[in-house]
């Protein structure tokens, strides 16, 4: 077989004899891949500000000490917030559009029971800035404002007039929703961090507001809600009657009150179900009395779960008129009410009827909200009737006093005053550093539109890297749910009801590693890049490329055609295209 | 070391004593477990590959080929439908000049459906510009994976290996196992020379060339498949100074004294060793020839070996609609240039399609009939076929 003897010059397979990076195939696109960093919606919703989709990121790789290191940079109570917080983030989460909610509070308790057990700790250095800060009210919006105001390098000095520090979180929140060395392990940290403490003194009393004032170059006042609301009831003040905090106080302080046999707690928030809870674990039968119905009850939907698994009983659109009995209560004259039209805060309003029943009981327990005393407020503050007049940072109507948590105007929780002492501490320390800049880079700091701001957002954080944050929020639409599997939401376990119902252990059991592991995984981290790949993986011109910076992508322009295969690739939003000039 | 194993278990040992660096597959029945093997193998951390998930074999192909231009020592493995979607990329892996290799498990054409082996699909693909070598058994099969890299990459084209599904992809064998440093001796890493894709320095390949230089590049192909037929025989005789086992890309078996040969490929040639022995047994003279490469074609190792002989009966397990067996094509082809004298008649036999047994029985009714008739028929004859 012959060929001819003739030389071929080309080579085996047609190649270019130029370079192809010559050739910026990117040079015709319109639009361009822009790697974004979108806010979660639980991120946007939680009161602490923390940074939910970053945290779940990183236990989902079991990284449990960054994790907890990324949640106390905004909060300082990992292992209390996992019990204890309503986790509104939950009723945002777009997981629920998929599934179910993934349970961040879960994963949010492992994290911070590992910060516990692992004795992790907070860095401080001496403080380094010479100005002083008092803090008055040693709750969660006190301690929040002392810790952040620590971590920013002032003194600090918390003044409270109770013995021990904590607030309603040490003598309103009954031990079977906060064990006590949770919340001792937790404060633990903050006597570490050279916060002082002076315990037992009530400023107004002990001490004027205007020494305080004078004696400090900055005050945080966060003396909560402890008056308790006057009703036109008759009787009250016949013996078995209890307040509710002065009852939860008691139990808090591990004594037995001793109440009567069938007991009525009146009203329907949170302090009612703890009361219920707890007497039920007195050994009392207990019926809930609320004015309304379930629908607009105050507490927590779980929590009300809870007390009927424990066979707290409920007679909801009643209200007492009268508390009957010689000197002790035997029974109540209750009004039957009905629901009228909606009232300022959306829910149906109680209209009485006019019509009677009587209900036996040898015991009440006033449990319908509390507001603050007057005259505990310093004079040098404007108020409304009690609610101190505050700007979103907690700037007062004097510039050197700040205030938060229940005496402002926000939802009386625990996460809410952590996050107005964190707003406060911040203000604190824009007013101390004298900068007139009223919070120009307030887009950096907070998470969307709902008012909470996020220290690691402002000063960036190496643990989870945001790049271009965006003030958009991540909606479910705007994932690629079809990267997401169906797993349903983790089982949460809780003790047997006979011990749940005879003393005051911790109701709902810890979680294990593997289940807040595998429950992190769930997370969609939405608008977040966690370098899944998708987008390097999908570009058909190999223009995605690993940020050499460390973490993440970027689209390489001089190659990438603007076809937006990456962006719609992006399983959690953490991309857009946009229209070049 | 010895172990039992079936063709497809071989096939992965091969690949994976050959240090293949990418390996991207879609599973089909019968080739589904050679991929589960070679996942297996890199779970287990014997072979370190980048095992790359694809939607269709089109796409494992495409990825192989990307993955060889890259410069990597890149393997899949399907049969049947499969190598029929990959159809496309097959030319280009040749036309691209990568030394892709591939394992096809012999599976008849759909429809009707089936999983049973004939050679239609890969014998389909001889114009693709894929060197193709057909085995006989187990120990063939992971041998001729190995040396298959060999050629591959001495001659910058793909090689197919190619074995009968079930009758070897499902059967056991004991096999023995070469050592992986005597592999790596035989098989040194793959050096793609200047021609491949460095991402710090991309260029463009295979774009558009016109009328000037196309044919250029289509005769190197074929000037490569000419010289392919020497360095397969010598990486076959290298593969039996290291390893101690011979194979031949054209093996006559007990043809000294024959006037007829049966032409046999695949493990038709191990029934075919049973029956010519019985055959001779009678005091019959013919013999056997089995071949083991399609492409390139040993045409004049066929000549050597058929010529002078009065009558060839050419087994073919595949056939061209419309035409005869290929295997009967190819040798007709290569022996109408000898002297009259020296030319046997080519008889062409249809047999055995879609898994159907081809026995010692339907052989020696094969020689008979060429015994008998003293002209081959115009058409290949079917065997075994119920006349409808």
């Amino acid at each position: 077989m012959k060929y001819t003897e003739r030389q071929v010059s080309v080579p085996l397979c047609a190649v270019s004899t130029t370079s192809g990076l010559l050739n910026r195939t990117g040079s015709w696109k319109f639009a361009e891949p822009v790697f974004v960093d979108r806010i979660s919606p639980c991120n946007q919703q939680c009161p602490a500000g923390e940074d939910i989709a970053g945290y779940m990121y990183l236990a989902s790789q079991a990284r449990f000490k960054e994790a907890w290191t990324l949640i106390t940079e905004e909060n300082p109570f990992p292992a209390i917030m996992g019990r204890i917080c309503f986790h509104p983030c939950e009723g945002e989460c777009n997981r629920k559009e998929h599934d179910e909610a993934v349970a961040i509070h879960m994963v949010e308790r492992f994290i911070g029971d590992y910060g516990l057990s692992n004795k992790l700790n907070v860095p401080v250095s001496e403080p380094d800035k010479k100005r002083k800060i008092a803090v008055v009210g040693a709750g969660p919006a006190g301690l929040s404002a002392a810790y952040h105001a620590r971590r920013m390098g002032y003194p600090v000095t918390v003044y409270d007039s109770n013995e021990r520090p904590g607030g309603l979180m040490r003598y309103g929140i009954p031990p079977c929703r906060l064990p006590k060395d949770i919340l001792d392990g937790e404060l633990q940290r903050l006597f570490e961090m050279g916060i002082e403490f002076k315990m037992g003194v009530t400023i107004g009393k002990d001490m004027t507001w205007e020494e305080l004032k004078s004696t400090y170059d900055a005050l945080f006042f966060a003396l909560g809600a402890y008056e308790e609301q006057a009703l036109n009831i008759k009787g009250l003040d016949k013996a078995g009657v209890f307040h509710a905090l002065a009852f939860l106080k008691e139990i808090n302080l591990g004594k037995k009150p001793s109440i009567g046999k069938h007991m009525a707690v009146i009203g329907g928030g949170n302090s009612a179900i703890d009361c219920a809870r707890a007497s039920r674990r007195l050994g009392a039968t207990v019926t809930i009395v609320y004015r309304r119905s379930e629908a607009e009850m105050p507490a927590h939907p779980e929590e009300v779960a809870m007390a009927k698994e424990e066979g707290v009983q409920f007679l909801f659109l009643a209200t007492p008129q009268e508390a009957y009995g010689d000197k002790a209560v035997t029974g109540m004259k209750l009004e039957k009410m009905t629901l009228g039209e909606p009232d300022d805060s959306g829910r149906r309003r109680p209209v009485p009827t006019g019509e009677t029943v009587a209900m036996e009981c040898d015991g009440m327990i006033m449990a319908i909200g509390e507001y603050t005393r007057i005259d505990d407020l310093p004079s040098f503050v404007s108020h409304t009737r009690g609610v101190v007049t505050t700007d979103h940072m907690g700037r007062t109507s004097d510039p050197s006093a700040f205030a938060g948590g229940d005496i402002i105007d926000i939802p009386h929780t625990v996460t809410h005053g952590i996050g107005s002492g964190k707003r406060a501490a911040l203000a604190i320390d824009r007013f101390l550093r004298g900068s007139t800049d009223d919070y120009g880079d307030f887009d950096r700091l907070r998470w969307g539109e709902k008012g909470t701001v996020s220290i690691g957002r402002l000063m960036g954080t190496a643990l989870f890297k945001r790049r271009n944050p965006s003030s958009d929020v991540a909606a479910y639409e705007g994932l690629n749910a079809f990267y997401f599997d169906l797993r349903p939401r983790m089982k949460i376990h809780t003790i047997p009801l006979k011990k749940r119902v005879t003393g005051f252990q911790e109701v709902v059991e810890p979680p294990s590693e593997e289940e807040a592991v595998s429950e992190a995984t769930r997370c969609f981290n939405c608008g977040s890049c966690t370098e899944c790949g998708n987008c390097y993986i999908f570009c058909p011109e190999c223009a995605i490329k690993r940020d050499p910076g460390g973490y993440g992508y970027y689209a390489d322009m001089d190659y990438c055609k603007g076809c937006g295969i990456c962006v719609y690739e992006c399983p959690r939003g953490a991309m857009k295209m946009q229209y070049m000039e | 070391m010895k172990k039992v194993l079936t063709g497809n278990v071989a096939v992965a040992y091969g690949a994976m004593l050959s240090d293949v660096q990418v390996v991207a597959a879609y599973p089909i029945t019968p080739q589904t477990t050679i991929i589960e093997e070679l996942a297996t193998m890199q779970a287990e951390g014997l072979a370190d590959f980048d095992y790359i998930r694809v939607e269709s074999e089109h796409s494992a192909m495409a990825a192989c080929i990307g993955a060889a231009m890259g410069g990597a020592r890149a393997f899949t493995a399907t049969c049947g439908q499969g190598l029929f979607l990959m159809h496309e990329m097959l030319h280009y892996a040749a036309g691209a000049r990568t030394p892709v290799v591939l394992a096809n498990v012999n599976r008849a054409p759909a429809a009707p459906w089936t999983i049973w082996s004939d050679q239609t699909d890969s014998a389909s693909q001889r114009e693709t510009g894929w060197i193709q070598l057909y085995c006989e058994g187990n120990q063939e099969v992971l041998d001729t994976t190995i040396m298959a890299f060999k050629i591959a990459e001495d001659l910058r084209l793909p090689v197919m290996v190619v074995l009968d599904a079930f009758f070897l992809s499902h059967t056991s064998e004991p096999i023995d196992i070469p050592e992986k440093q005597a592999v790596r001796a035989f098989l040194p890493p793959f050096d793609p020379g200047d021609l491949w894709l460095d991402p710090d320095n991309p260029r463009t390949f295979g774009s558009l060339t016109m009328t000037n230089a196309y044919m250029e590049f289509r005769w190197q192909i074929q000037r490569d498949m000419e010289r392919g037929k020497k360095i397969i025989t010598e990486v076959h005789e290298e593969f039996a100074r290291a390893f101690g086992r011979s194979y031949h890309q054209v093996e006559a078996y007990r043809t000294e004294n024959a006037d007829v040969i049966i032409a046999v490929t695949g493990t038709v040639a191990s029934t075919g060793r049973d029956a010519i022995d019985l055959l001779i047994d009678r005091g019959e003279h013919v013999g056997m020839v089995k071949l083991k490469t399609l492409r390139p074609f040993p045409r004049e190792e066929v000549i050597a070996a058929f010529s002078g002989k009065k009558k060839v009966a050419v087994i073919d397990r595949n056939f061209s609609p419309g035409a005869t067996g290929i295997w009967a094509q190819e040798i007709r082809s290569a022996l109408y240039d000898l002297p009259e004298n020296d030319r046997p008649l080519v008889y062409g036999y249809i047999v055995g399609l879609g898994g159907r047994d081809i026995s010692v029985k339907t052989i020696e009714s094969i020689y008979r009939k060429t015994m008998q008739d003293d002209r081959p028929d115009d058409v290949d004859m079917w065997i075994g076929v119920n006349y409808v």
